[in-house]
């Protein structure tokens, strides 16, 4: 079963996403707060979720009016299942229990046609609502239609006449002279009120009765409103970040330009863009390396970011996507704390990894390792990382690895390295900041490419670290040491 | 004399009772209001929070006081709806929490007794009167809080009734020495323009301008430096509300001697103080004397409430 952690959340971005959808009734808000993931067995409710996202989201421009219109009475639905639930136990609910039941079928009834319009254009699967009309003719007999709630005179034959004489009573006592008059009518009404108290208990009682055998289908009502309000939300995300329905593969996981929202807003603010990443995965190890300046972090964390969101029914953001559906996903960044183990930050990190590992190996997983070993000295992290990358090659598993060290790529099945500055000309670049008084470091961050290319046989060394030192002129007595070195 | 108060009440679309003490005689103007208008003319009636009965609350024993016409609109804490025994008729639950839950508007459908309970901040109160207007009230009434927490009622109400009375103290001077103070405070006029706000003190801005925006409370210990120093003869002085006032009925008369302008941002008016001359701890004052004084202090017209709305 996946699960994710609150802090796994916020670093890979789909806390984020959660945080911009805007879930209308308290269903659909709740279905947001407590994300639940498909599990592999549950492919065909999956596939069945994605196409109506998918249609849901092609339809919105056009049907802007209809989600627009559906959100707002979305927006008015209270939660009533505590009220329903007392109904079917037999308890006798009270005025104001009446009432938002009743507002709450109004709003049902108010849904259906938004919806019968949505069905017209879009066919949404499975979305489907009772019809409300048993029940609210129980808690508005008379059909007044009207948004509040009052127990009819007419409800029994005895409260028609108990009231009548509350009526007559009062207006006597509006008229009346003296003190004595008064004493006497407030003694008789306290009398009529007791009456109409337990006449109109005994009809809320009734209510309630009447309503309990409805209970199970009004309640399975209020989560298909959860559905509906969660489904607009998907569908409205999927047009504003791009989301593409993937193909369903049994192991490979491809992934074309795929985007991380949180990271496309904060570059947005600071002007600058986020540049798409594409990777292609499958069984085995892959390792990703690269100049240490993010990139490596971010391709990783975006490939969990849309897997999981695959998994919870949205559409990846992606141009395209295959993907197989996994029994666990599992991720172990590098800032790993573990204050209350007192364990060093590496050791803990291998009793995380243990921990993940045994969740892994029962079946197919994807596995995230952040520079793992990078708490330790860098001969034996570099043996640790080869060996772990070697294991993982036989772990039924999608494990991706990013790394500093040297040779762990080699024993992978599969190797991704950061574009960087491969493609740029490191005199351009010494021209450019000879002109400016900007930050060197800016500079060459603009210039840097983090999308990944894949390597193919053994890769040469990485040449960025001499390029920085070029383009930020390090002394030429140095550079030409470190040249002679590679 | 009760045509000219109904005429003078109901010159306002939002009215707040507030009460110098516990027995002086808000409940008896309100079911007077309640009674001779509440069939004519549809009334919104609300209370800020829960104030004093405490023990009618919690034991429910006695009968609440309150009498509403049929049609009159309530808002009040869902909890004290079964204290009530009008008919019912839900038609808003505002989302407004309380510790006796939360804030529901109902129509009495017959006459009867109801409990208030409402909300206890200022903006609630305004967002509770606007659901009032939607529902087809003619007029909002709140029944406000006691002795100087009354002050807040001119944020939420455009009129105000004070009531006043014996059981405040057994000192008549001092009953209407205290009922003047607040009624000066709480007729403090509206600014017709705001003082620009200047960094520093208070003095800074009264040197600057001469006139000053006080942010929070004005306090004796805040005026009489400036009073001795001279910065502030003929200068203006404008605060939030009336409630933002902590001064002394002798400051006050300070300000005043020297033609310093008090000024609030709220506007609302005091439409009439009633008094009551008997308390509830046994004493009574002398009906013409107290009426005397009172009518002498302030010129609103005052009601006594045990002979006048009896």
């Amino acid at each position: 079963m996946i699960t994710v952690s609150f802090d796994d959340k916020v670093k890979i971005g789909l806390q984020y996403v959660l945080e911009n959808l805007h879930g209308c009734s308290p269903f659909g808000q709740e279905r947001i707060r407590h994300l639940r993931f498909y599990a592999p067995e549950e492919r065909a409710a999956l596939e069945t979720e994605l196409g109506n996202v998918e249609r849901a989201a092609a339809a919105a421009a056009e049907l802007k009016d209809v989600y627009d219109r559906a959100m707002l009475v979305l927006c008015q639905m209270k939660d009533i299942r505590t009220s329903l639930r007392r109904c079917a136990e037999g308890e006798m609910p009270d005025h104001v229990e009446l009432f938002e039941i009743k507002g709450y079928l109004q709003r049902l009834e108010s849904l259906i046609p938004l919806l019968a319009q949505m069905d017209e254009k879009v066919h949404l699967d499975g979305v489907a609502f009772h019809d409300p009309a048993p029940a609210l003719a129980i808690l508005d007999p008379e059909n007044t239609r009207s948004r509040g709630f009052y127990i009819p005179d007419g409800a029994t034959a005895k409260l028609r006449e108990i009231r009548h004489a509350k009526k007559q009573v009062e207006e006597q006592l509006y008229h009346a002279r003296t003190d004595a008059e008064r004493e006497d009518l407030r003694m008789k009404r306290t009398r009529i009120c007791a009456e109409e108290d337990s006449e109109e208990m005994k009809v809320r009682r009734a209510m309630g009765a009447a309503l309990a055998p409805l209970v199970p289908d009004l309640l399975a009502d209020a989560d298909t409103a959860g559905r509906l309000d969660f489904l607009i939300q998907k569908a409205l995300f999927a047009v504003r970040c791009g989301g593409v329905r993937p193909e369903l593969t049994d192991t490979a996981l491809e992934l074309e330009d795929m985007v991380n929202p949180e990271l496309v807003d904060l570059l947005a603010e600071k002007g600058r863009r986020f540049v798409p990443v594409s990777i292609a995965l499958d069984r085995g190890a892959a390792v990703i390396t690269g100049a240490n300046m993010g990139g490596k972090s971010v391709a990783m964390k975006t490939v969990a970011l849309n897997v999981l969101l695959l998994h919870a029914g949205f559409l990846p953001c992606a141009k395209r996507a295959k993907m197989p559906l996994f029994h666990s996903v599992k991720m172990l960044f590098d800032d790993l704390q573990s204050i209350q183990s007192g364990l060093s930050g590496f050791g803990s990190e291998i009793v995380h990894f243990q921990k993940a590992l045994d969740e892994v190996e029962q079946g197919y997983s994807l596995f995230l390792l952040d520079e793992f070993a990078r708490g330790t000295n860098p001969d034996e992290g570099a043996v640790i990382v080869q060996a772990v990358t070697r294991y993982l090659n036989d772990v039924n598993a999608v494990s991706v690895l990013t790394t500093h060290y040297d040779k762990v790529a080699e024993h992978a099945r599969i190797h991704y390295q950061i574009i960087g500055l491969r493609d740029v000309d490191p005199e351009r670049i010494r021209a450019e900041l000879a002109a400016t008084s900007e930050d060197g470091v800016a500079v060459i961050a603009r210039h840097m490419n983090y999308g990944l290319y894949r390597v193919e046989g053994k890769a040469d060394c990485p040449r960025d670290a001499l390029n920085i030192c070029r383009m930020l002129s390090l002394k030429p007595e140095i550079l030409e040491r470190i040249e002679q070195s590679y | 004399m009760q045509r000219e108060l109904l005429e003078q009440l109901h010159s306002v679309k939002t009215m707040s009772i507030v009460g110098m003490c516990k027995n002086a005689g808000k409940t008896t103007v309100l079911n007077w209001l309640l009674h001779h208008s509440g069939r004519e003319r549809i009334l919104g009636l609300t209370s800020i929070g829960r104030d004093g009965e405490s023990t009618d609350v919690v034991t429910g024993t006695e009968k609440p006081s309150i009498f509403v016409p049929a049609g009159t609109l309530i808002a009040t804490a869902k909890d004290m709806l079964r204290l009530g025994d009008i008919t019912l008729e839900v038609l808003m639950t505002t989302g407004i929490p309380t510790p006796v839950g939360e804030v529901v508007i109902v129509r009495a459908r017959s006459d009867g007794y109801v409990q208030l309970a409402g909300p206890s901040i200022t903006t609630q109160l305004k967002t509770v009167s606007r659901h009032f207007f939607d529902l087809g009230a003619d007029q909002s009434i709140i029944d406000g809080a006691l002795g100087r927490k009354s002050l807040g009622a001119r944020a939420v109400a455009e009129g105000v009734i004070l009531c006043t009375g014996a059981s405040y103290h057994m000192s008549m001077e001092k009953v209407v020495a205290d009922t003047v103070n607040i009624y000066r405070i709480m007729n403090i006029p509206r600014a017709a323009t705001l003082p620009e706000e200047v960094p520093g003190t208070l003095a800074d801005a009264l040197k600057k301008n001469g006139e000053a925006l006080v942010g929070g409370a004005l306090t004796d210990s805040m005026v009489v430096p400036l009073l001795r120093s001279g910065v502030l003869r003929r200068g203006r002085l404008v605060v939030k509300d009336p409630s933002k006032v902590l001064l002394s009925t002798d400051t006050l008369d300070k300000l005043a001697t020297r033609q310093v302008a008090l000024e609030t941002v709220e506007a609302a008016r005091t439409l009439c103080v009633t008094i009551n001359p008997v308390s509830a701890y046994g004493w009574r004052f002398d009906k013409d004397a107290f009426m005397r004084a009172m009518s002498e202090a302030v010129d609103a017209p005052v009601i006594n409430v045990k002979e006048e709305l009896a």
